[in-house]
C-alpha cells in the first residue's frame, strides 16, 4: 500500500554520556531517558517530535543510571530510576496549575548493596508498587502505603546477581468487573513477578498474603548462560500467560502456560530464516532485551548485533519475524 | 520465506554497512514502544560488559532518540476512506449479530445473503469513488494512491461477482459477468487505437487493424466490431467483403444469459448460434488459397482466428491472447464466454489452473495474486495476498467471508485462538493504531474480535489522551472556568460512553481514576470526587477529602471554604448511592460541615458557628484527629465577650473531649489525636500543641466561671439548644 515518507526528527537528549534507557509514558507523550552521566531527563513529545518547551534534568544518582520506569497516571506523574550506585529513586512531578511542574525526589531506596539493574512497576490494579532487581542477588519490592509511605520488602533471588524483573498481569485474563454490590468483595488481585538471573535461571515469585512474604513459586530452566532480560506479556484476553526471556546464550525463549494449572512450555524464537545462517534458534549475538507491545502481540528483541527484530505469532501460531530495525 | 520489512533511521546513526563497527565499539540498539501509536523509540546503548573499557563519546548524535514506525499514518484521503468504510463495517456487524453461537443465522439465509451483497457493493462503490477522486487529484498527490484504490476496486468487485452473486444465481453461468468485470477494469482495445483507425480511409492497411478487431470481438464490444467490419465493405477481396457481411449479424445475435429467463433456453439458443458459426467456417474454408491475402496481410488467417474464437476453440483463444499481449485473466474470462458458455463458478478453478500453466501471473503484482486466488476459489490465499496489498482489504474481505462460510468461523489453532477473520481484522487495527486520533474506529474493529480483541481495545481506550491539561484554567474568572471544565471532560465523557457501549467496566474505571487524579492535582476537587465515585474508588474519594482538609491546614479557612463549595454538591448524590462506602461519606460530611462552620465564623455569625462546632463533636462527625483543631477553633468563641455562645452542656462536651485528648496523649496515643493540630501549628509557625490545649483549657475554665456568675445554663444558651437549625 502507499507509504508516504515521513521525516523523522530525533530527540536530542543532550546527555553528557551514553544513554542506557528511554521510556515513553503511559500516553506516549513524554520521554524519559537516563545515562552514564548520572542524570535522568524528561522531554515532552508533540506529534512524534520533541517539544521545544523545557526539558527537565533529574539529578541525584552518583553512578550511571540504568533504567527508568513510568508509574500509572492514576498515581500522578511518577517516575522511578535505578543506578549503579545501588539506589532507586522515585520522582514525582508536583503540578503547578496546568503547566508541567517541577520534578522532586519523593523516595530514596538504598537497601541494595550493589548496582540496581532493573525496575518494574506492578500492574496498577495492585497499587503503586515497584520491583527492583540488583547485582547483590536480591529483589526488593517497594509499596506505597496510605498515599505517602514507601514500605520495602527485600529477598534473595538469584545467587550471583539479578538482571531483570517483570510483573504478571494483575487480573485473570478474561475476567470481568461488574459494578460492585455493597457487601461483596472483588476477588483480590494476585502479586506475581518473574526475575532473570546470572544463575541462568528464570524464577517466578508470588506474594503470600497469609505469611506476608514473597516465595519462589516456579523456576524455568532452559538457558545455558546468564539471563539478561525477562518480560511477562500483558493480558491478551486469553487464559494463557506468556513470558519472554533473552540470554547471553544468544537465544530468546517464549514460555507459555495455557491455564493456571498447566506447566510452562518453552519455544525458542528462530531467527535463522531471516538473518545470516546461524544454528536454528540462535541469534547472531547476545540478546539483551525483550519487550512486549501493549496488546502483547508483538515482541521486540534487541540483539548485540546492532539490530532490533519484531516478532509476531502468525495465523498458524508460529512466531515470525515481521520487521527489523537497524541503525 | 519472504524478506522481512526493514526499517532504517534517518539520519543514520551508523553509516550503511558499518553495523559491525557499532558492534565492535560495544554498542547496540534498544527500543521502547510508544503507547500512543505503536511506534518505537530507538536509541544506541553501550553494552554492560564493555562499559569500563569504553571511551566517553564525543558525538552528541549518539545520545539521540529516534522514532520509527513500520506503519506510516494514513493520509487525509485515506482517513476519509477508513472512516466511511467503517460505517459499512458496523452495518455488517449488526447483521452478523443475528448469528447464534452455533453459527446458525436466526434470520433467513436469503435475506442475510442479500444484505451482505448489498454491503459488499457499498464497499465496491466506495473504492471506486476513492479511485476516481484520487485520479482527479493526480499530480497534487501521488499517482500511486489512485492506483492503489483502483486495485482495491478490482479485487472487491471480483470478489462480489465470484462469491456474492445475486441470490439464486450461484449456479448460473458466470462468463458474461466476468467479461463485464474485465471490460470495466482492464479496458482493451484502447480508445486511442479506435480513434486512430476510424480516421483512416482503408483501415485494414494499418497493422493495428486486425489485432484491434480481434480484441474487440474477444471482449464482445458490438459497436466497434460492427463499425470496423463495415469498413471491410470497401476491401478489394470480394470474399472478405461477403464474409464480413455474414459475420456482422452473427456477432450481434450471440446469446447472452441475461436475455433469457431459463438457462435451458439460453443453452438451446447458444447451440443454434454455434451451428451458424459452423456455417461461416464452411464458407471461410471455401475461399480459394489465391484470395486469402491482400497486399498487407494474410487476412484469411486473421479472419479464421476470429471465427475460431466464436467457435470456442481453446487453442485459438490462447494463441490470440498471447499475440495480443493479454494475460491469463483474459483467457479465463473468454473461456466462459466462448469455450464453455455454461461455465460455472465452481468449475472456474480447473480452467484457471490449466491456463496458468502456460501463462503464469506476475508474483510481484499483489493485485494479480489476489485475483488468481479468488479465481482459484482459494479464499485463504486471497486473504494472505490481500494483507500484503493492504490490511484494509484483507480485514474487510475476511469479515464478509466468515458469514459466507468461505473461511472457518472457529479458531484456526490452539496457539493464537483467533479465527481467520479475527486475525485479519486485528492486523488492520494495528495499522489503524498508527493514527491515535482514530481510536474510536480502532476499538470498534477490535471489539468485534472476541476476547483477544477486547483486551487489545481496552489498552487503547485507557490510553486515549484525556487532554485534561490542555487549557489553562483561571480560577478567578468563574465563567471562563466553567466553559473550560465543559471542554475538559469532553474526551473523558467520550471514552466513558465508548466503554459503556462495549461494556468495558474495568477500562472505564481506570480512565475515571486517571481523570480524578489529574483533577486532584489541579485542585478541581469537585470533579475529582465525581470521577472517583464514578469509578467506585472509595479510598480514592477519601484521599480527595483529605486533600481538601489539608487545604485548611495549609491555606486557612477562606481557601478551604472555597474548595468545599466545589465538593459539597456531590454529598447529596453520594448519600443516595448505596454502593458508596460509609467511612468516606462520613469524612466528606465532616469536610462540608467544617466548612460551614468556618463560613459562619467568617460571616461573624458566631452563635451558629458555636452551635455547629459543638454538634460536630456531639454527633461524632468530627474525626478524633480533628478534635484538637476544633477545640482550638473554640477558643475565640469561648472568649467572645458580649454574650456567652455555649450552653453549659455544650461547654461540658468541649471539656470532655479535651480531657480525652490529654489523657490519651499521656497514654501515648498523641499521634492519633494531635497529628492534624501539630501540622497546622507547624505551618502557622508554632510548635507546641500542648500549649495550645492549655489555652483551650484556660478558655474553658474562664467560660465556666462566667457561666457560674450569670447563673447555670443562662437563658440565651438554653434556647439555642432547642433550636437546631443545621
Amino acid at each position: 500500500m502507499p507509504a508516504p515518507s515521513s521525516g523523522v526528527v530525533p530527540v536530542e537528549t543532550a546527555h553528557d554520556d551514553m544513554i542506557h534507557d528511554a521510556q515513553l509514558d503511559y500516553y506516549g507523550k513524554r520521554l524519559a531517558t537516563c545515562s552514564s552521566d548520572r542524570t535522568v531527563k524528561v522531554f515532552d513529545i508533540v506529534n512524534g517530535s520533541p517539544s521545544k518547551a523545557a526539558s527537565h534534568t533529574l539529578k541525584g544518582h552518583t553512578g550511571p543510571v540504568w533504567q527508568v520506569a513510568w508509574a500509572h497516571p492514576k498515581f500522578g506523574n511518577m517516575l522511578a530510576s535505578c543506578s549503579y550506585d545501588g539506589k532507586v529513586f522515585i520522582w514525582k512531578e508536583q503540578a503547578q496549575g496546568t503547566t508541567s511542574g517541577e520534578w522532586t525526589k519523593i523516595e530514596e531506596h538504598a537497601l541494595h548493596t550493589a548496582s540496581v539493574n532493573s525496575i518494574s512497576w506492578a500492574p496498577h490494579e495492585l497499587g503503586a508498587i515497584l520491583a527492583c532487581a540488583s547485582s547483590d542477588g536480591k529483589i526488593s519490592v517497594l509499596t506505597l502505603k496510605d498515599d505517602s509511605k514507601w514500605v520495602p520488602d527485600i529477598f534473595n533471588a538469584h545467587a550471583i546477581g539479578c538482571n531483570a524483573v517483570s510483573w504478571a498481569p494483575a487480573t485473570h485474563p478474561g475476567s470481568l468487573i461488574l459494578p460492585q454490590q455493597p457487601g461483596t468483595h472483588q476477588p483480590s488481585a494476585f502479586k506475581r513477578l518473574v526475575s532473570a538471573g546470572c544463575d541462568n535461571l528464570v524464577k517466578i515469585w508470588c506474594f503470600r498474603e497469609e505469611t506476608q512474604s514473597w516465595v519462589e513459586e516456579e523456576r524455568l530452566e532452559g538457558h545455558t548462560d546468564w539471563v539478561r532480560d525477562v518480560a511477562w506479556a500483558p493480558n491478551i484476553g486469553l487464559p494463557r500467560s506468556y513470558i519472554a526471556t533473552a540470554s547471553q546464550d544468544k537465544t530468546v525463549l517464549i514460555w507459555t502456560k495455557d491455564s493456571p494449572t498447566s506447566p510452562w512450555v518453552k519455544t525458542a524464537l528462530d531467527p535463522s530464516a531471516s538473518t545470516t545462517p546461524n544454528p536454528a534458534g540462535k541469534f547472531p549475538d547476545v540478546v539483551w532485551r525483550v519487550s512486549w507491545s501493549l496488546a502483547g502481540n508483538i515482541l521486540a528483541v534487541s540483539c548485540g548485533d546492532g539490530k532490533v527484530t519484531l516478532w509476531k505469532e502468525n495465523l498458524q501460531g508460529i512466531w515470525e519475524c515481521v520487521s527489523d530495525l537497524a541503525s | 520465506m519472504r524478506s522481512t520489512p526493514h526499517l532504517d533511521v534517518l539520519p543514520p546513526l551508523v553509516e550503511a554497512g558499518k553495523t559491525d563497527e557499532l558492534v565492535e565499539s560495544g554498542r547496540t540498539l534498544f527500543t521502547a514502544v510508544s503507547p500512543l501509536n505503536d511506534s518505537y523509540a530507538v536509541f544506541l546503548v553501550p553494552l554492560f560488559e564493555k562499559l569500563s573499557t569504553r571511551p566517553k563519546p564525543t558525538d552528541s548524535d549518539e545520545q539521540n532518540v529516534y522514532f520509527v514506525s513500520s506503519k506510516p499514518p494514513p493520509s487525509t484521503e485515506r482517513r476519509l476512506f477508513i472512516g466511511d468504510t467503517s460505517i459499512i463495517f458496523a452495518a455488517m456487524q449488526n447483521l452478523t449479530k443475528t448469528v447464534d453461537k452455533n453459527g446458525v443465522y436466526s434470520t433467513q439465509q436469503e435475506s442475510i445473503q442479500r444484505s451482505i451483497r448489498k454491503l459488499a457493493l457499498d464497499y465496491v462503490n466506495f473504492a471506486r469513488e476513492c479511485w476516481i477522486h484520487t485520479s482527479r487529484m493526480a499530480g497534487e498527490i501521488d499517482q500511486a494512491d489512485a492506483d492503489h484504490y483502483r486495485s482495491l476496486y478490482t479485487c472487491l468487485s471480483l470478489f462480489t461477482i465470484l462469491y456474492l452473486p445475486e441470490y439464486g444465481m450461484e449456479n448460473a453461468p458466470v462468463g458474461d459477468d466476468l467479461m463485464e468485470w474485465l471490460n470495466i477494469h482492464f479496458i482493451e482495445p484502447s480508445t486511442e487505437e479506435g480513434d486512430h483507425l476510424s480516421g483512416l480511409e482503408r483501415p485494414w492497411e494499418d497493422e493495428t487493424f486486425w489485432p484491434y478487431l480481434t480484441r474487440a470481438i474477444l471482449r464482445g464490444l458490438p459497436k466497434a466490431v460492427a463499425f470496423f467490419l463495415g469498413t471491410l465493405a470497401e476491401h478489394p477481396s470480394g470474399n472478405l467483403r461477403r464474409l464480413a457481411q455474414s459475420i456482422i449479424p452473427l456477432l450481434s445475435t450471440q446469446p447472452k444469459l441475461q436475455h433469457f429467463d431459463a438457462e435451458r433456453d439460453f443453452a438451446y439458443a447458444s447451440h443454434r448460434w454455434r451451428e451458424k458459426v459452423k456455417m461461416l467456417r464452411i464458407e471461410l474454408d471455401d475461399v480459394p488459397e489465391s484470395d486469402r491475402r491482400d497486399s498487407f496481410e494474410d487476412w484469411w488467417d486473421r479472419f479464421s482466428d476470429i471465427v475460431g474464437i466464436l467457435e470456442g476453440r481453446e487453442e485459438v483463444i490462447r494463441k490470440v491472447c498471447e499475440d495480443l499481449g493479454a494475460d491469463w485473466r483474459e483467457v479465463c474470462v473468454a473461456w466462459g464466454v466462448f469455450v464453455d458458455t455454461r461455465l460455472r463458478r465452481q468449475d472456474l478453478p480447473d480452467v484457471v489452473a490449466q491456463v496458468l500453466e502456460d501463462m503464469p501471473p506476475d508474483p510481484t503484482i499483489l493485485e494479480d495474486m489476489v485475483h488468481v486466488a479468488l479465481f482459484m476459489g482459494d479464499p485463504l490465499k486471497a486473504l494472505e495476498h490481500a494483507a500484503q496489498l493492504d490490511p484494509w482489504l484483507s480485514a474487510h474481505l475476511a469479515d464478509m467471508m466468515e458469514p459466507l462460510s468461505l473461511v472457518e468461523q472457529q479458531a484456526v489453532n490452539d496457539e493464537s485462538e483467533l479465527s481467520v477473520r479475527e486475525f485479519y481484522v486485528l492486523s488492520y487495527t494495528h495499522y489503524l493504531h498508527s493514527d491515535p486520533a482514530m481510536w474510536r474506529i480502532t476499538v470498534s474493529y477490535m471489539y468485534s474480535c472476541g476476547k483477544v480483541g477486547a483486551a487489545a481495545a481496552d489498552e487503547i481506550l485507557v490510553r486515549v489522551p484525556l487532554r485534561l491539561q490542555s487549557k489553562p484554567s483561571n480560577t478567578n474568572d468563574s465563567s471562563h472556568s466553567q466553559a473550560d471544565q465543559g471542554d475538559l471532560s469532553a474526551v473523558v465523557k467520550d471514552v466513558n460512553a465508548t466503554c459503556h457501549e462495549y461494556q468495558r467496566e474495568a477500562a472505564r474505571r481506570t480512565v475515571c481514576k486517571i481523570a480524578a487524579q489529574t483533577f486532584v492535582q489541579r485542585k478541581e476537587y469537585g470533579l475529582a470526587i465525581s470521577y472517583y465515585s464514578s469509578a467506585e474508588d472509595w479510598p480514592g474519594l477519601g484521599r480527595v477529602i483529605d486533600r481538601v482538609l489539608q487545604e485548611y491546614i495549609r491555606s486557612g479557612p477562606e481557601q478551604y471554604t472555597k474548595f468545599v463549595s466545589g465538593i459539597a454538591p456531590s454529598l447529596q448524590g453520594l448519600r443516595a448511592n448505596s454502593a458508596a462506602h460509609g467511612v468516606f461519606i462520613h469524612r466528606l460530611m465532616f469536610a462540608v460541615r467544617y466548612a460551614e462552620f468556618h463560613q459562619r465564623l467568617l460571616n461573624r455569625d458566631l452563635q451558629d458557628a458555636a452551635w455547629d462546632l459543638v454538634s460536630m463533636l456531639q454527633e461524632g462527625i468530627a474525626p478524633k484527629a480533628w478534635w484538637a483543631v476544633l477545640l482550638c477553633d473554640a477558643i475565640e468563641l469561648l472568649q467572645y465577650d458580649p454574650t456567652p455562645l455555649f450552653s453549659y452542656a455544650s461547654a461540658c462536651t468541649l471539656l470532655r473531649d479535651l480531657d480525652e485528648i490529654i489523657s490519651r496523649t499521656a497514654q501515648g496515643a498523641g499521634e492519633d489525636y494531635l497529628k492534624i493540630l501539630e501540622s497546622k501549628l507547624q505551618i502557622d509557625g508554632q510548635k507546641d500543641s500542648q500549649k495550645q490545649l492549655q489555652l483551650v483549657r484556660f478558655a474553658l475554665a474562664k467560660y465556666f466561671a462566667r457561666c457560674a456568675m450569670i447563673g447555670t445554663g443562662g437563658t440565651q444558651t438554653v434556647r439555642r439548644m432547642v433550636d437546631p437549625t443545621v
